[in-house]
């Protein structure tokens, strides 16, 4: 199957991981829910570990 | 004889309209419609944007108004239905939600700062797109760059860490997830793998401010508190940053438990103590240590419960601290820390070790 032209599928599983991140740290910002260190830091950590891993498997990008 | 060919005569040429570029476009083609229009590098007109979003947000506003007012220099193409939408929400929450709790971030003393990065940095990539520059030359000037890119990420990362500590997290978190919306939305789109870089820059300082707690709001520096009266102390005490004094060896407290509220998001709390008083503390500390007078613990994500069982009618000083990062100490002489490892030294006593708790187990006078 070849993926449609100018199709991106690294920036759109980046772009649900930076969503979730960025879910996760307004719920704790807006003081919903209480996030500690113990989760936040490994959250982040997997966020870019995610990201980096996404981009890595998708290639570079088509032009 | 030569004859003159009649001259025909020339159009007038129709006066150039300021229209948004489809050729030479990375969100809405504005830049590069104002580069072409103006005969001005579009790389110059871009990082121009960017620095004046530092100002107050200016960039973003301007950048919306030519996007909303400057028609597309192709008719036939689809309107930007999708951009507009992100980019107006996206914007406009930013810049009304930073204005209100940022107030001090317009006109903020990094503008100027970042003009000097942004001309490096377009200077750079000229030198580099010039094909006339030699090898060695271009790779001093990617070096360069780099460096300079580093220097503004780096900036990015401390500015945003401060901006998520004195309160703006949710403005922070929301550009985040902006991020995130521009980046699924231009994976149909090409790709816009860029928008990973700010989102980073940005979640990154929060979520380490998250994982603390920390919320340096409030007073600054040096300050040392001698209550009085019981009712001094049950108020309790708070700062920001810095470091944060209480003596309370001078207070009459009554039997049974008082407490002692307090709180600090960045630096250090001491707490002077008499030998034979009763103490228990109960402390979050997002990050860093904390000495009650059982040696000195260490970490992160710290919950501090030094209790234990007290004799009824026993004067008893409960300490409730809240410190995002930092330290807190209880003993008998405050200290004051020269150095990196100067706290450790014998400057500072510390509640000798299980004073307190036999203080706690003494019958009532």
């Amino acid at each position: 199957m070849t993926p449609r032209p100018g199709y991106d599928p690294a920036s759109l599983v980046a772009g649900v991981i930076v969503i979730a991140l960025g879910g996760l740290l307004l719920l704790d910002q807006a003081d919903v829910l209480e996030v500690s260190a113990a989760y936040m830091l490994p959250a982040v950590l997997a966020a870019v570990g995610g990201i980096l891993l996404a981009c890595g498997l998708a290639g570079p990008p088509r032009s | 004889m030569s004859e003159t060919e009649p001259t025909t005569p020339q159009p007038e040429p129709e006066p150039r309209r300021l229209t948004r570029s489809t050729t030479d476009s990375m969100i809405g083609g504005v830049a590069g419609g104002l580069g072409r229009h103006l005969n001005v590098d579009p790389l110059a007109i871009r990082i121009t944007f960017v620095i004046l979003v530092f100002a107050g947000g200016l960039g973003i506003v301007a950048y919306l108004l030519c996007l909303l007012f400057v028609p597309t220099d192709d008719p036939s193409a689809p309107p930007v239905k999708w951009g507009l939408a992100r980019t107006l929400g996206a914007g406009l929450l930013a810049v009304a939600a930073l204005a209100i709790l940022l107030p001090d971030w317009a006109w903020g003393p990094a503008v100027p700062l970042l003009a000097v990065a942004g001309a490096i940095v377009y200077l750079l990539i000229r030198m580099l797109r010039d094909d006339g520059g030699t090898h060695a030359a271009r790779v001093a000037a990617r070096i360069a760059i780099g460096i300079v890119l580093v220097a503004l990420a780096v900036g990015g990362l401390v500015a945003a860490a401060a901006g998520s500590a004195l309160g703006g997290g949710i403005v922070i978190a929301g550009l985040v997830i902006a991020c995130g919306v521009g980046l699924v939305g231009g994976a149909f789109r090409g790709g816009a793998r860029w928008l990973v870089v700010p989102a980073l820059v940005l979640a990154l300082p929060l979520g380490a401010v998250a994982a603390t707690d920390l919320d340096v709001r409030g007073t600054w520096g040096e300050r040392t508190f001698r209550p009085g009266t019981v009712a001094e102390l049950e108020r309790g005490y708070e700062m920001g940053l810095g470091s944060l004094r209480v003596d309370v060896r001078d207070v009459e407290l009554p039997p049974g438990r008082t407490d002692l509220p307090l709180e600090i998001g960045m630096g250090e709390i001491q707490v002077l103590v008499p030998d034979d008083l009763c103490v228990t503390t109960e402390a979050d500390i997002g990050m860093g240590a904390f000495d009650v007078g059982d040696g000195e613990q260490g970490g992160i994500d710290l919950e501090v419960d030094e209790g234990g069982r007290v004799e009824p009618g026993v004067p008893e000083l409960h300490l409730v601290g809240d410190v995002g990062v930092g330290a807190l100490f209880v003993g008998n002489e405050f200290f004051d820390r020269h150095g990196p490892d100067r706290w450790r030294d014998s400057d500072f006593d510390t509640l000798e070790a299980g004073t307190n708790r036999v203080a706690c187990l003494r019958e009532a006078a």
